[in-house]
């Protein structure tokens, strides 16, 4: 049975599904639970469920220890940038250690943090900073964009074999969405077509999946048919989805919360350029956020970001209908 | 102190640890162990009084200079070698290389490349243990050098206030790669650092191996019994250079007297000959033994293909 | 004794700055329920730290400097940055103190010598430290006051920024202000020192420092304590670890909320999460400022006249500094890009 829940509730209520599932999921992180009466604590005790000091090279440290030794940790990482802070657990300890062992050892970990809060937060806690992840061989990346695969994925993360960054998006917590009520799992790396469409492909994520579907609906009414594909997770990245819908399409929009030079957009492109280019009938169009810290007052914040408008005037473009409409 | 069988075995163990990283030191000089590759000579006492005291079970955590902790947890040496010369049959079938030991088996979880890394997940190791109501231990090897980083403050806070079943051991050398201790903090003894915690420390020469065995046990007792964490700092001298080609102009060479005062082999060999037992010629056989079972082990290491990249590929990710 | 030597004079203008600071605080948190939709994002009050703020910086000289943590208002205040600017700031305008970039988060007056801000945890005190290391490197007897929350000591940036800055004798004085609260988790639940009942000035044993726990809801204690920090550190002899322990009097940020959702001050958390009311309440009878002002009164050194005068002033001037903040433009969109580079 599905009904409608807000997204951070799926995401809450995988994760208690998956403790009561398999006793070797422990999460913890900072102001995980501080209280007795949460009810993460009552249901599954305080050995399991933990508040941890801000020492982000510790818990993240810890998680890889404990994976080790057979555990399966979710560590609550709040802000995708308190992962820097410990860079070098990320990226340079969990994902490689299997790799470099021989294949003895298997560190399954889930990152949970969340991104692109930008809603005047400023510099430091707004980045959609996926690819600094995605690019590591060993580590997976998803990006849930509905409340349905909010709790699919976070179930296929805790279940991966590997450490998995989890991001849940801060501007998508409160969405509404149908979620199953029992077990519910996406499996990571597959894609999903948003929107079918026959005209242009735009591919977006996360909170972007939202504003593609919008620019399609106003392209529809100017006689465009725009599939959307939500690629769901980047590492691994559904390259076939895509693909196969730009070979139909022709076309292809790059839609990215993401500063350019950082973006899912510029791996996707770089791989349809060089898997697909036969396909294309037009150039590739990103559609990024701009190379810039992101400003905390409200007008330069929109004017970095992508939105509906720009997507669909990217759409026009490849289409070679910008000046008809303009 | 320690019975003779005891004193025996650890002799043992670091006359095999000392031939098996004289060898790597000869190879890498040919270029067969290629890479990075850094030794423990001088400090054998403290892998050998450590590890011979653990179970398979009990885990180790090492970092870049793991040679001797492998070798006396129970690793093969053949397959350390085979790993070292980046083979197929090499513990972690050649992907790992010097500073990248694991051996599950015998509860060699991790060794890290970078300084202290591998400090947050030996706790964690703990709190695995610790959550499962285990009575295995978890060690983890550090320099000096991991001690002015940030994980290990913050993995000593979480072990304390955890009460995690924790040995944290320290071969302190006196030096963090190419410079000495007084170049990196006004605090020379490791176990004031964690003085603020207040748990059991205790500063020991790394060179007296029974001094090693004894404090250990003790610790490794408690720990045993649930109780934590625990600091054994070992002072210890680094024979040999940072790591192999370490041109090691920053410091004086010691002269042989000096040397053979701070080196755990001869002066657990000289106290067995006080004590009668242990005479030249038992000495003697040791070390050969220790030189053959390390010959077996660069033929087997020779005989081992390396990895297909095929085979390499599939470890990215577990499936 | 540093504060014999306080007139009476320095002893008002202390005062009136948390005064300032307070009713600054009120007007940003007020400005959620008056002005809905022009606070975005996350802002962190000092209500309740006033005392150490105002101690802190009042044993300062014009050339020193300082780095806070991202609950950063209370400190320019103290320094004289136009408040109005700062506001203006806050609502993300054009006149505002970093021209609508940086928000509540992220305010800085360098020719003040507030240097800035992190808004990560912990990560502005290395940033301290080599303000220390140039202040050492210029030879002009300059200090530094490094401001960080409880919560940031289990960093490991402070670890490592504490061994280093005692090694090499930097004139920093490291001010952990300790609200007993990570947000909502109490330090007990994540700091060995605090779970064993320790004050968290022991940690400066670690590095061979000097480390000092004071009341930092009197101003006086706490000038007295960092006077000798500072001294010490201008005198060359290295930094200082401070415990300045207070409680903050609201929560610990404003509701975090996507856009659309209307923002506010949620209760403290000592309510929120752990239902204790009592301990809220004793913090509040325990306000640093009118404890101050009674005390001052009480001692001669203010009669309730002026008191009252000079919070009329300060009422007027946050009048100003909200309605400054309020007409002033919003940027430029498209200046958006300017500054990602020198």
């Amino acid at each position: 049975m599905a009904r409608e829940i807000p997204y951070i509730a799926a995401v809450n209520e995988a994760i208690a599904q998956e403790m009561a599932r398999d006793d070797t999921v422990v999460f913890y992180g900072q102001d995980v639970a501080p209280s007795d009466e949460d009810p993460l604590v009552k249901s599954f005790g305080r050995d399991r469920v933990r508040v941890s000091p801000i020492s982000e090279t510790a818990e993240i440290g810890m998680a890889v220890g404990l994976a080790l030794a057979g555990y399966r940790p979710i560590v609550e990482l709040l802000m995708a940038e308190f992962m820097l802070v410990a860079m070098n657990q990320v990226t340079n300890e969990a994902p490689r250690l299997r790799y470099m062992s021989g294949g003895q050892v298997k560190v399954p970990l889930v990152l949970k943090a969340g991104y692109g809060f930008t809603a005047g937060w400023a510099g430091q806690h707004t980045g959609s900073i996926y690819t600094m992840f995605a690019g590591v061989p060993g580590l997976k990346v998803v990006l849930p964009s509905t409340p349905a695969d909010a709790k699919g994925l976070m179930a296929a993360a805790v279940r991966d074999d590997n450490p998995v960054v989890y991001l849940m998006h801060y501007l998508l917590v409160l969405e509404h969405g149908d979620v199953p009520e029992g077990e519910h799992v996406v499996p990571i790396g597959e894609a999903a077509i948003r929107r079918p469409g026959n005209d242009v492909t735009i591919v977006a994520t996360g909170w972007t999946v939202g504003k593609a579907l919008q620019a399609a609906e106003a392209l529809a009414a100017e006689g465009v048919d725009a599939e959307v594909i939500d690629p769901r997770s980047l590492q691994p990245l559904d390259m076939p989805a895509i693909l196969s819908s730009v070979e139909k399409t022709g076309h292809l929009v790059l839609a990215d919360q993401a500063t350019r030079h950082a973006s899912a957009a510029s791996i996707i492109a770089a791989e349809v350029a060089e898997h697909g280019f036969g396909y294309l009938k037009a150039p590739i169009k990103l559609v990024t956020a701009l190379d810039a810290t992101i400003p905390y007052s409200e007008p330069m914040e929109a004017f970095v970001l992508p939105d509906e408008h720009k997507i669909a005037g990217a759409v026009r473009e490849v289409l070679g209908t910008a000046s008809a409409v303009a | 102190m320690v019975e003779r069988e005891t004193a025996l075995d650890l002799l043992r163990t670091m006359w095999r640890i000392r031939c098996f990283e004289e060898r790597v030191a000869t190879l890498h000089h040919r270029l067969q162990v290629h890479g990075l590759v850094h030794l423990s000579i001088g400090s054998e006492g403290v892998a050998a009084g450590v590890c011979r005291r653990l179970r398979d079970d009990d885990a180790v955590y090492s970092g870049h200079r793991a040679h001797g902790h492998a070798l006396a947890k129970g690793a093969p040496m053949d397959r350390v070698m085979a790993e070292l010369m980046g083979r197929s049959a090499g513990l972690c079938q050649g992907l790992g290389g010097s500073m990248h030991l694991v051996d599950t088996q015998h509860g060699l979880m991790g060794a890290t490349g970078v300084v202290g890394g591998n400090l947050p997940m030996a706790a964690g190791d703990a709190l695995a243990a610790r959550l499962r109501g285990e009575d295995r231990v978890t060690v983890v090897f550090f320099g000096d050098g991991a001690v002015q980083a940030g994980h290990f403050n913050e993995t000593v806070n979480l072990a304390a206030l955890w009460e995690l079943p924790l040995i944290f051991v320290c071969e302190n050398n006196g030096m963090a790669e190419f410079t000495p201790r007084s170049a990196h903090t006004k605090v020379a003894r490791v176990i004031d650092v964690v003085a603020p915690y207040d748990f059991e420390r205790r500063l020991i020469e790394g060179s007296d191996v029974g001094a090693v065995w004894t404090a250990f046990g003790e610790y490794l007792e408690q720990a045993r019994s649930g109780t934590g964490p625990f600091l054994l700092e070992c002072s210890t001298h680094r024979r040999s250079g940072h790591y192999e080609g370490d041109q090691q102009s920053y410091r004086d060479a010691l002269a042989d007297a000096e040397w053979a005062q701070l080196d755990p082999i001869a002066r657990l060999e000289a106290r067995g000959k006080d004590e009668g037992w242990l005479d030249d010629e038992a000495a003697a056989g040791l070390t050969a033994h220790a030189d053959a079972e390390v010959d077996a082990a660069v033929r087997f290491a020779r005989d081992s293909p390396p990895l297909s990249a095929d085979d390499a590929a599939a470890l990215v990710y577990a499936t | 004794m540093a504060t014999a030597e306080l007139s009476d004079d320095r002893l008002i203008w202390m005062f009136t700055q948390m005064l300032r600071i307070r009713d600054f605080e009120e007007r940003v948190k007020r400005t959620f329920e008056d002005h809905p939709g022009v606070i975005r994002g996350h802002t962190h009050l000092a209500d309740g730290a006033e005392a150490s703020i105002v101690g802190s910086l009042a044993t300062l000289k014009d050339s020193d400097q300082l780095l806070t943590t991202y609950r950063c208002h209370g400190y320019p205040i103290t320094l004289g940055t136009d408040t109005k600017a700062m506001m203006a700031e806050i609502y993300g305008r054009q006149d505002g103190l970093c021209g609508g970039y940086g928000g509540s988060m992220h305010l800085c007056d360098p020719g003040r010598g507030f240097l800035g801000t992190s808004g990560i945890v912990g990560q502005g005190i290395p940033h301290a430290t080599g303000v220390g290391f140039a202040a050492q490197l210029r030879k002009q007897g300059q200090v530094v006051l490094c401001f960080f929350g409880d919560g940031a000591s289990k960093q490991g940036a402070f670890h490592e920024s504490l061994n280093l800055a005692s090694l090499w004798k930097l004139p920093v004085v490291y001010i952990m202000e300790n609200n007993g609260y990570n947000v909502a988790t109490h330090s007990e639940q994540e700091d060995a020192n605090a779970a064993n009942g320790e004050p968290l000035s022991v940690k400066a044993k670690a590095y061979s420092m000097p480390g000092v726990t004071v009341d930092g809801t009197d101003p006086l204690a706490v000038y007295e304590i960092v006077s000798e920090a500072v001294a010490r550190a201008r005198d060359g002899h290295g930094p200082t670890l401070v415990e300045s322990k207070v409680y903050r009097l609201s929560a610990h940020g404003n509701l975090i909320a996507p856009p659309g959702v209307p923002l506010h001050y949620p209760e403290h958390e000592a309510i929120t999460v752990f239902g204790n009311r009592e301990e809220y309440e004793a913090a509040l009878r325990g306000d640093p400022v009118p404890r101050f002002r009674a005390r001052l009164v009480e001692q001669g050194t203010l009669d309730a006249a002026r008191a009252d005068a000079i919070a009329q002033e300060v009422t007027e001037e946050m009048d100003a500094a909200v309605q400054f903040g309020l007409d002033s433009p919003f940027p430029e969109p498209a200046a958006a890009t300017n500054f990602v580079y020198a």
